[in-house]
Formats: structure tokens, sequence, C-alpha cells
């Protein structure tokens, strides 16, 4: 086992929700599927006394106890109330590191304040350092890009895995060093491109 | 607070998962063995971001499993320092307040890093602040009313200073009288991290929620408090 890199790029609360609640929906699926294969197999009879997949019974979705503790205590962390991350959406958080721009903030401050969502003077001042050489006239311009860019409603938003990959590419500003992998587009249908080649048990031929 | 990690591993696919996407099966065989774990000097495991790279499995001689070499990205907790975060107050003792996010616990501030001046009331038990404290009073006389707790399961917001990992190597098996002496199950974190409040804008979120611009006091909401 070994740390090629162990901080190739940053992510904001907020992919790291949607990743989290995607994870959580296709678990859920899964499970459901395998419940109706069973059932429908039941139904029609087709039982066969070979067990298969040696002996594992498929309707039980190995889904390990650390994931799913892990995951379920953050997305109650990330979707909580005080936490602005429910409000919001990646086109407007895009929106708004495109608008925090001009004001020559660092990558830091720039997550900070995607994640905290600071509403008032104070909030701000304790994420940017210096606040009041560097940006004493900008301050209200940036809590209003800062407050448009969250959404009234939380149970309006969608999250979709789509969403954590066009995050990543758009808001580049979030990779340290040489990070070259937000620059490709991943293919998350999985027909045999790239990495699923390679794994294809029938030998096909790529 | 969440980085991306760049991993190499062998993992084994059991012949029961050969059923499905290749590709799933190494991903649930990567989650069971990291997450929810502290890497050291890397942090603390949230689940498998994606698959960079797999090799083709092998079949090792003695058992049936499929052998991958992995490359991949894993989702990692470890905030940055200085970086600012929002947490629950745990417990407080003596020495410090600790606080939790749920997936996390071990996050604690040395009294030091609490706001002067402040003192701790076992009554209760909890620290507080007392912004408008004289020089020579015993913190402790005052009026409970001008107290600005750090109560339990209040969000606050603080800075976070350090972080530490503790690496338990295992040593060699203890004896005594020829019966094995089992260890106390893990008696420090892997991986701490010390935050602070000390700041202006620090501490519970009510505190400031009504704060005047900046340079300001802590505003009206806090007047209220007491």
């Amino acid at each position: 086992m070994e740390v090629v890199n162990p901080r190739a790029a940053l992510l904001s609360n907020y992919e790291v929700l949607s990743l989290l609640r995607d994870l959580e929906s296709d678990q859920l699926a899964r499970t459901k599927t395998a419940h109706r294969i069973k059932k429908e197999e039941e139904a029609s009879g087709l039982g066969s006394t070979v067990p298969v997949g040696g002996g594992k019974d498929p309707t039980v979705v190995d889904v390990c106890e650390n994931l799913r503790t892990v995951s379920f205590e953050a997305i109650q962390y990330l979707s909580a109330d005080y936490q602005p991350t429910a409000s919001q959406t990646p086109q407007a958080i895009t929106q708004l590191v495109k608008s925090l721009a001009p004001y020559e903030l660092t990558k830091a401050e720039k997550l900070q304040i995607v994640n905290l969502a600071p509403q008032n003077h104070i909030e701000l001042y304790v994420i940017v350092e210096e606040l009041e050489d560097r940006l004493s006239e900008h301050m209200e311009e940036i809590l209003s890009h800062v407050s448009s860019s969250l959404v009234v409603d939380p149970a309006l938003n969608p999250v979709s895995r789509g969403t954590v990959v066009q995050n990543a590419v758009a808001v580049d500003d979030w990779e340290e060093g040489d990070y070259q992998y937000v620059a490709e587009e991943f293919d998350d249908t999985g027909t045999g491109a790239g990495v699923e080649g390679d794994l294809e048990m029938d030998g096909d031929d790529d | 607070m969440f980085n991306l990690a760049i991993l190499k591993d062998k993992v084994s696919v059991h012949p029961s998962d050969f059923g499905g996407p290749q590709e799933q099966a190494i991903i649930s065989e990567l989650n069971k063995k990291y997450a929810n774990r502290v890497l050291h000097d890397v942090g603390l495991c949230v689940c498998v971001f994606d698959i960079t790279e797999a090799g083709e499995g092998k079949v090792r001689y003695g058992d049936g499993f499929l052998w991958y070499t992995v490359i991949f990205r894993m989702v990692i907790f470890r905030p940055f320092a200085s970086e600012v975060i929002l947490a629950k107050v745990m417990s407080s003792d003596r020495y410090g307040v600790r606080l939790t996010l749920g997936f996390f616990d071990d996050i604690y501030i040395p009294v030091a890093y609490l706001p002067a001046p402040n003192a701790f009331d076992p009554n209760e038990p909890a620290h507080f602040w007392l912004p408008s404290a004289e020089e020579n009073t015993p913190l402790l006389d005052s009026p409970t009313a001008e107290r600005m707790w750090i109560d339990k399961g209040e969000v606050v917001r603080v800075r976070v200073e350090a972080d530490e990992f503790y690496d338990d190597e295992p040593g060699p098996v203890k004896m005594a009288d020829g019966v094995q002496v089992v260890k106390d199950a893990q008696a420090r974190a892997p991986f701490t991290i010390t935050v602070s409040m000390a700041e202006q804008g620090l501490g519970p979120t009510s505190w400031w929620s009504a704060a005047e611009p900046e340079g300001g006091e802590e505003g009206d909401a806090a007047m209220d408090e007491g």
C-alpha cells in the first residue's frame, strides 16, 4: 500500500455531500433490484439446486459497516441547518467562484467562502486574512455574491452524480500542483472505456 | 475540510463477486479496507472517489481470489491549518473543550485557546467567557447572567491550529506468569485536531450572528443572551 499523493485536490463540502448521497442511493437501488430479482425468481419457480455465486446470497448487498457509519454521519453533518451546504447548487458555486476572481483571494480563502457562506462582515473577517487592508471596499460585494449563491428552499435542490463531475471540471481552481485528472471528462456510463476495458472478464478486445 | 488522496494498493476479489461489474467489486473491497479508518499522515478516509487504474486480475497459487493492483482516489477528511470549521461541543473539562463533527470526534480546544478572560465552572460543567471582567476579580464570582457560556451541543466556529497522528505499533506480546496480558483497546486517538476559538468571530455562532461591522464587539445578540 502506497500513498502516491496525500493531497491531490481539495474538495468542497458540497462535492462530498453529493458524492455521499449518490453512494447511498446507489446502495438502495442495488438492494431493491436484488430483492426484486429474487422475488421474480421465486414467483416463477426457478430455484436451482446449485447455489449461485458459491453460496453467497445475491440479495444481500454487502455494505461494509464502516462505510455506512461514516457516510451516514458525514451526510448528517454536511446537511445540517447551520451549514450552507444543503442550500447550494453546483451552478451557484461555480458562479460564486468566478465572481470571487477579481479579489485576489487564495484558493484556501475561496474554498472556505464556499464552504461557510459568510453572511456578515465578522464571518468574512475570520476567513480572509487582513480583510481591512486588502478588501475594505469590496466586502459588501463579496457578501452579496455569497447570499445570491444560496438557494432559498433546500428541498428543491437536486443532487446527482453528474453534478460532482461538472463541478470538478468547471472549478479548476481547486487542484494544487500538477493535478491532471480534472482535465479529462469522466465517463460514468461504464461502457468499456478506460479502466472498465481492462477489467472485463470476457476478454473483449478493446 | 476534505481532499482527494491518490493511493495504490493490491486488493483481492472473492469468486462470489465475479458476477457483477468488476469495478464495483474492487471499490467495495477498497471501502471495506479503508472507510472510516485513519491513514497515518494522510487523514481520515471517508470513501473511495473513483478508480484511476486497475491492472488485470491475477490468480495466486493457493486461493481463488483475483488480485488487482489498483491506483485509486479516496476522499480524505483533513482540515488544513488555519481553516475555519463549524463543530458541535461534545464535552468540557478543566483542560479544555472537546468538539465533534458527528463522523469525527477528536477535536480539542485546550484552555489556552479559549477566548480570554475565561474560567471553568465545574458545577455546569462548562467554560465561560467574561468579556467585561475587571482586573483582579475572581471570574467564578461573577454573576451567572453575565457569563458567556460555551455549552454542550452548541455549534461553534473554530480555527484549526494543528493536527497530530499517533501510530500505535503493536509490540511483542506481553506475558505475565505465562498468561497473556491483553492490552486495553486504544488509549490514544490515531488522529486528533487542535483548534482555537480565541479570535473575534470564533466561538458559538450565536455570539456573532447579529454582529456589527468588523472591529466591533460581539453585538446585540450577545448582549441579549444574559
